[in-house]
């Protein structure tokens, strides 16, 4: 089975690449586990420092290569969490990466285990300096040291092959990073920069870790992450991944099959281009923000929730979308109502846009049919202006009132990302912030340029040579 | 647009001009009057944008455009907000579509004519010397020889042909309908634009109406706006221009303005209004100057705009390119007319936002059949019409007892299309469903819409008959003029922007005559 979601793995402390091994067994096959090695010895080309921005850059680099253009979860443990954040960020924001010119796309959630938060993280003094005391002379953990922190860390005894595993890797980790993490990763406050994440989030926290366990953590995340969903996990310590690698794949599963899954998905293809130099950072940002998948229990801003349940009714019929994916796009009619100004004009004999849809939505309730095609005929002919909603004086401005409705939702569906793949249009990704000017230059019907997607055309005549060098690229 | 080192000038000195508004009208004036020696301050009730804040997102990109709400009613309101208006340094031109066709002199004599509809109290003549120096000034492409005026002459070759062009060129040559690339304020080759820098051409951007970075299309902000800084005019961004202050005798002394919240007033010798056809009517019945004729608000005009498009079996995409590559004038006095005047047809591709907006309020779709035709935009192409729309005082702008959030009334303005309207639409609406179908078209589906906003203060040679003198002053106060296409005293056929900049820098001469 072809994978359908990438997990990037971002370990903690301590830990290296090798850490991810449990989590690759416990995960069935539609997941493609990728794990960032940060654990790169001081002298290597891609050593890294232990500060956040270090760790960030080093895990958006891997990011970018290893991205597949489709949708990806972020699943961090500890000092990765941190990390986590600062990549969530920079991907809702549209940012580019490293390289300086493309970006990231895809990012639909994250599972974080015993997450450090964007805050500085929640540490003893005592145990920060007995840490780093152990690498005072740059060296690595010894055997004890590497013991006594497995077993500090854990409620109860690994299987003797990860045992071995984790230890060899603390064994190894290097010194200058456990230095650097521990003096300066460890104690930024990255949290303004990352703000608000609205972003679906699950966090496993050990009812039997410390600082940063199932207590502690809604304190340290809810704000970071207002949609975190916190799982408390009893007889639990600080090392998840190792200690209940089950129940980190249940939450991936859970969140791929409840909350992503069912929102519509941007084609690998598309994917790519958006993230690609030619698409703006802002346009990049906006349609990362589209597309993270809607709140189940998103409350509303505008409306009340029986008007916003009234609406959903409403959007179903008069914006069927495709296939099994949904767009809440009432929640999101919903938002922008209670947020951005309008589009600039109303219709005369309408209150303002938020007052005729409170009113408009719950005269509709009183009178919405049961049955499916005695909703039809009614949405039939309030659109025909021959139906009358009570909050209105005519079928006339009731059929204004309801104009106003359909294009709200139909905008809201066409601002989607996946909706622009799924009409042809790549426009997006011309006129923006790409390092030179981009536009277009085939122009004619049925044919399209080698960076859009296959599925727009033939590629025109000038294209060809380029299209078969850039395919020739890719394959390698 | 660059601002910095822009000369300034206090609230207390009395400038020469006041221009409110940056856009085809308060530009070109602005520049023409800084460029002989005025000292000039313009106020924008908008931002002054950086290039870089124009997006290619659809959703976001009505920041550039005027969104305080207007309220719009009569049998088929017309769309404001990104539909027709601009809102920023630049006005309406960051938003415009750059399809600049000159006026058809017998549009000017309308009424001459036929008996309905006005003449217009300039000689086209005049008008085109005028045009000429814009379509210079800002560089407009084109072809020559032009097929409907064998005198014009255009400084740059077309713009590049996209699919819906390319089809409705096929369809016209098989229909006999002469048609040929648009005039277009959208270089076709890269230029210097003095005071603003160099302009890139060849980007082929669909996305034009939400703004341009790469200057291919010409706004007043990266053409007459630089000039008239560097000539020493001052552009005073997010200030808001509510009231008109006068002396004893009634001549304007000054205005009133909005900044960051604050109240401040502006000393000037002379005022501009060059607010556009809703905002310049709305401040005159606000204040209640320069209405001895009560027209102003009065024959509010639109262009009928209504599209067809034609669905084909290969992909389109007609977000490609220039949106609207292709012109014929054929129909301007259509042989078969049950009406008066007529209409320019264009090409068309347009963004998926404004496909989707237009197929639920144009067309009336909804649910499968929405969803369905959506599906269909990579393979549809359009055709749109520009028609005359007759003037008539039932259709008006009127103030509300809503304000706004400077504190003005709301305006809402009534638009109903008479019958010669409706017969213009039916006439163009079966010529164009020919052309899709000559192209091949599989399938067509007609959407109604309106567009422009004109005519509220129009012009007139009798006093009683409109607001304003040929020249742009009005007929009650001498040191108010008004330099926008509220005074269009007929919409023409022809989209309005470049008129009205050949209008604005007339308007400047006659000032600066005295």
């Amino acid at each position: 089975m072809m994978p359908v979601c990438t997990v990037f793995f971002l370990p903690g402390l301590g830990l290296d690449a090798t850490a991810a091994a449990p989590l690759g067994e416990a995960l069935d096959d539609r997941f493609r586990l990728v794990p960032i090695e940060f654990a790169v010895p001081a002298g290597e080309p891609d050593a890294v420092d232990g500060s956040v921005d270090a760790l960030t850059r080093t895990a958006l680099a891997a990011i970018a290569r290893e991205a597949d253009g489709g949708p990806w979860i972020l699943l961090a443990h500890s000092m990765g969490g941190k990390i986590a954040a600062a990549i969530a960020a920079h991907v809702l924001a549209g940012r580019t990466g490293p390289d300086g010119e493309s970006g990231l796309f895809g990012l639909a959630g994250s599972v974080l285990l015993a997450p450090s938060p964007p805050s500085p993280e929640p540490m003893s003094e005592n145990r920060r300096v007995r840490m780093i005391g152990w690498v005072a002379d740059e060296s690595t953990l010894d055997e004890e040291q590497a013991q006594e922190f497995l077993s500090g860390n854990i409620a109860s005894s690994l299987s003797d092959a990860d045992s071995a595993s984790a230890l060899q890797q603390l064994s190894r980790f290097p010194p200058s990073l456990w230095r650097g993490w521990l003096e300066v990763g460890s104690r930024e406050d990255i949290s303004h920069e990352v703000g608000t994440l609205d972003l679906p989030v699950t966090v496993l926290a050990g009812d039997d870790d410390d600082d940063l366990g199932s207590t502690a953590q809604p304190a340290l995340l809810k704000d970071v992450y207002p949609r975190a969903h916190f799982v408390p996990l009893p007889s639990t310590g600080h090392l998840i991944a190792y200690e209940r690698p089950n129940e980190v794949a249940k939450a991936i599963v859970e969140l791929w099959d409840t909350v992503i899954e069912p929102a519509p998905q941007t084609p690998a293809e598309w994917g790519r281009l958006i993230a690609s130099s030619r698409t703006d950072v802002e346009v990049r940002s906006n349609f990362a923000e589209r597309a993270v998948p809607d709140d189940a229990t998103y409350a509303p801003l505008a409306l009340t929730e029986d008007q916003l349940a009234t609406l959903r009714r409403l959007a179903d019929l008069l914006v069927p979308q495709p296939g099994t994916a949904r767009i809440d796009l009432a929640a999101r009619v919903d938002a922008r109502l209670a947020g951005k100004p309008g589009d600039g004009w109303r219709p005369a004999g309408l209150p303002d846009d938020r007052v005729a849809y409170r009113l408009g939505l719950d005269a509709l309730a009183q009178t919405w049919p049961d049955s499916p095609a005695d909703q039809r005929v009614l949405v039939g002919r309030l659109v025909a202006g021959e139906e009358a909603v009570a909050a209105f004086p005519t079928a006339e401005l009731s059929r204004r009132w309801f104009e106003d409705v359909r294009v709200d939702l139909v905008q809201s569906w066409m601002a989607h990302p996946a909706s622009q793949a799924r009409i042809g249009y790549d426009g997006f990704a011309t006129g923006g912030t790409a390092p030179e000017p981009v536009g277009f230059s085939e122009l004619a019907a049925g044919r399209r340029e080698s960076w859009e997607p296959r599925e727009l055309g033939r590629l025109g005549d000038r294209h060809e040579n380029h299209d078969q060098e850039q395919h020739e690229r890719d394959d390698a | 647009m660059n601002l910095d080192g822009m000369k300034t000038y206090q609230d207390d000195d009395e400038v020469d001009v006041v221009v409110v508004g940056t856009g085809a009208g308060g530009g070109p004036l602005l520049a023409r009057l800084a460029a002989r020696g005025l000292r000039v301050v313009a106020f924008e009730a908008g931002p002054n944008f950086d290039s870089t804040d124009f997006t290619q997102d659809e959703l976001t990109a009505p920041r550039i455009n005027w969104l305080s709400e207007r309220i719009s009613g009569g049998d088929t309101p017309t769309a404001f907000g990104p539909n027709n208006s601009g809102m920023g340094v630049g006005g309406g031109t960051l938003h415009w579509g750059a399809f600049t066709p000159r006026p058809d002199p017998r549009d000017l004599t309308l009424r001459t004519e036929t008996g309905v509809g006005a003449d217009w109290p300039i000689a086209h003549a005049e008008l085109v010397r005028y045009l000429v120096e814009v379509e210079r000034d800002i560089g407009v492409s084109g072809p020559t020889p032009y097929p409907w005026d064998a005198e014009r002459t255009y400084l740059y070759e077309p713009v590049a042909r996209n699919a819906p062009a390319d089809l409705m060129a096929l369809g016209c040559e098989r229909l006999g309908v002469r048609a040929t690339d648009a005039p277009a304020a959208m270089i076709s080759r890269d230029r210097e634009q003095p005071h603003h820098g160099l302009r890139r051409a060849g980007f082929n951007l669909g996305s034009i109406h939400q703004g341009d970075r790469f200057g291919t299309k010409a706004s007043t902000a990266i053409t007459y706006l630089p000039a008239a800084v560097a000539d020493g005019a001052e552009i005073r961004p997010n200030s808001m221009v509510t009231g008109i202050e006068r002396d004893g005798s009634g001549r304007v002394t000054g205005v009133t303005y909005l900044a960051d919240g604050v109240e401040r007033r502006q000393r000037c010798a002379a005022l501009v209004l060059a607010g556009g056809g809703v905002e310049t009517p709305r401040l005159l019945l606000h204040t209640g100057l320069a209405n001895s004729s009560g027209l102003v608000g009065r024959n509010f005009l639109a262009h009928g705009a209504a599209q067809v498009w034609g669905r084909f079996d290969e992909q389109i995409r007609g977000y490609r390119g220039y949106p609207s590559a292709l012109i014929t004038e054929d129909f301007v006095r259509p042989q078969d007319a049950d009406f008066a005047g007529g209409y320019l047809v264009q090409s068309l591709g347009v963004m998926p936002i404004n496909f989707a907006t237009n197929l639920v309020r144009g067309a009336g779709l909804w649910g499968k059949e929405l969803m369905a035709a959506l599906d269909d935009y990579r393979f549809s192409a359009g055709v749109g019409m520009n028609g005359e729309f007759l003037p008539s005082e039932d259709n008006l702008l009127e103030l509300t007892d809503e304000l706004d959030e400077w504190g003005l009334p709301r305006a809402e303005i009534s638009l109903s299309p008479g019958e010669n309207e409706k017969a213009i639409e039916r006439h163009a609406i079966t010529r164009m469903t020919e052309m899709l179908e000559a192209a091949g078209a599989r399938s067509t589906r007609v959407v109604l819409r309106s567009a422009h906003t004109l005519g509220t203060c129009r012009m007139s040679i009798d006093p009683s008959d409109g607001v304003v003198d040929p020249d742009g002053r009005s007929h009650d106060i001498d040191n108010l003029w008004i330099c926008d296409n509220s005074t269009f005293p007929s919409s023409l056929s022809a989209n309005p922007g470049l008129t009205q900049m050949a209008l604005a820098l007339r308007t400047a001469d006659r000032m600066l005559a005295g």
